[in-house]
């Protein structure tokens, strides 16, 4: 019998108050799964980039897979079925309610006015969580010297300017990124060894 | 007369050939225009709400589904949502297999930068149609602020955005 590392009902409760509160769409959303999981310790912040790295492979909404990989880890797949069902019900459920409800509202001005208050707020909250997840990687990099600082921070650069300018596919982007990294590697040898228990 | 069972598909297909957000738009819109399930002011609507409802954007499809096919529609087109990102799964299970050796640490270091990249790409492509005068701006830096310092919880944060909105746009 695995040691479970989150009761099923904390999984539930905390996704369906994500699902609930990250109006102005995904990156509000992301926003809360991150704050979430690091206030209640569910996985280190470099798996957690890395879940989400991988996400941005395969097919479909990825935050949902986000969920996915956070509510198994925590639960197996009682803790997946808890963590997505906590997500995604209170959101499809409003999304219908607002869409039936969209003829009565959609020209009030004060609707207006309110969206345009919360869209450039989930941009600031974006903003926020790039820093919050860079920072880290950031000052390993700067460990590793001078030379993997301005490495690392070209690549997130590029990789941005990549997707909003030439509209490049995510796969293709993140692909080049770890290759670039890995080839670089041997280009500059971290002082640091490479070793993952020297990184604990 | 909507088919139950092509409705599905139709979600379906589009939502395995997309990442989430609008991805899916092209394909449901090419379909479902060519049946005469949905009409242009359908997609308008979906897209409106789906950045105004919560959760993560890709959801505009459940109320298009809405839209075209009431309850049943939503139904379905949640479940079109749900299916391909259980792809994830295998992958991650691969990956761990061989993480930890030296070179794939490197590449994943590399694939994590470039996953905030794309955060960031995201940031700026949205701020291409939100970002429409200087108090947006200044919504946008004073929510990062916010946000940096931890002390405010979310929901606050947006509700104080929604508030300066109304104060400022009516």
């Amino acid at each position: 019998m695995p040691q479970f590392r989150e009761s099923l009902w904390r999984i539930f409760a905390t996704f369906f108050v994500i699902g609930l509160q990250s109006f102005g769409g995904g990156t509000a959303t992301f926003f809360l799964i991150h704050q979430a999981s690091r206030r209640h310790g569910w996985l280190p912040e470099e798996q957690f980039l890395q879940y989400w790295a991988l996400s941005q492979m395969t097919p479909g909404i990825g935050l949902a897979k986000m969920t996915l990989l956070i509510g198994k880890r925590l639960h197996g797949w009682p803790g997946l079925a808890a963590a997505i069902a906590g997500l995604m019900l209170p959101s499809a459920l409003i999304t219908t309610l607002m869409t039936a409800g969209y003829a009565v509202v959609q020209d009030r001005p004060l609707v207006k006015a309110a969206m345009r208050g919360i869209l450039p707020a989930t941009i600031g909250l974006t903003l926020a969580l790039s820093w919050d997840l860079g920072k880290p990687l950031l000052i390993v990099a700067r460990a590793d010297g001078k030379a993997h600082l301005a490495l690392a921070a070209g690549l997130i650069l590029s990789a941005a300017l990549l997707f909003t300018l030439a509209q490049a596919s995510p796969v293709v982007i993140l692909l080049l990124a770890g290759a670039l990294f890995w080839l670089s590697r041997g280009i500059f040898k971290p002082q640091r060894p490479e070793n993952p228990a020297a990184d604990a | 007369m909507i088919q139950p069972l092509q409705f599905f598909l139709i979600f379906l297909k589009a939502s395995l050939l997309s990442f989430g957000g609008l991805g899916n738009l092209p394909f449901l819109h090419a379909d479902l225009i060519a049946l005469g399930w949905a009409q242009e002011p359908d997609f308008l609507t979906a897209i409106a709400v789906g950045q105004m409802s919560p959760g993560p954007s890709g959801l505009w499809s459940i109320s298009l589904g809405y839209l075209t096919y009431g309850w049943p529609g939503a139904a379905l087109s949640l479940i079109a949502l749900l299916v391909p990102p259980f792809l994830i799964l295998p992958l991650v299970a691969l990956y761990t297999r061989v993480d930890g050796h030296p070179g794939v640490k490197s590449f994943s270091n590399g694939l994590m930068l470039g996953a905030i990249g794309l955060l960031l790409g995201t940031a700026g492509v949205l701020s291409g149609t939100v970002i429409t005068d200087a108090w947006a701006l200044v919504i946008v830096a004073v929510t990062a602020g916010l946000a940096l310092t931890k002390r405010l919880p979310t929901i606050v944060i947006l509700l104080l955005a929604a508030l300066a909105g109304v104060v400022i746009y009516t």
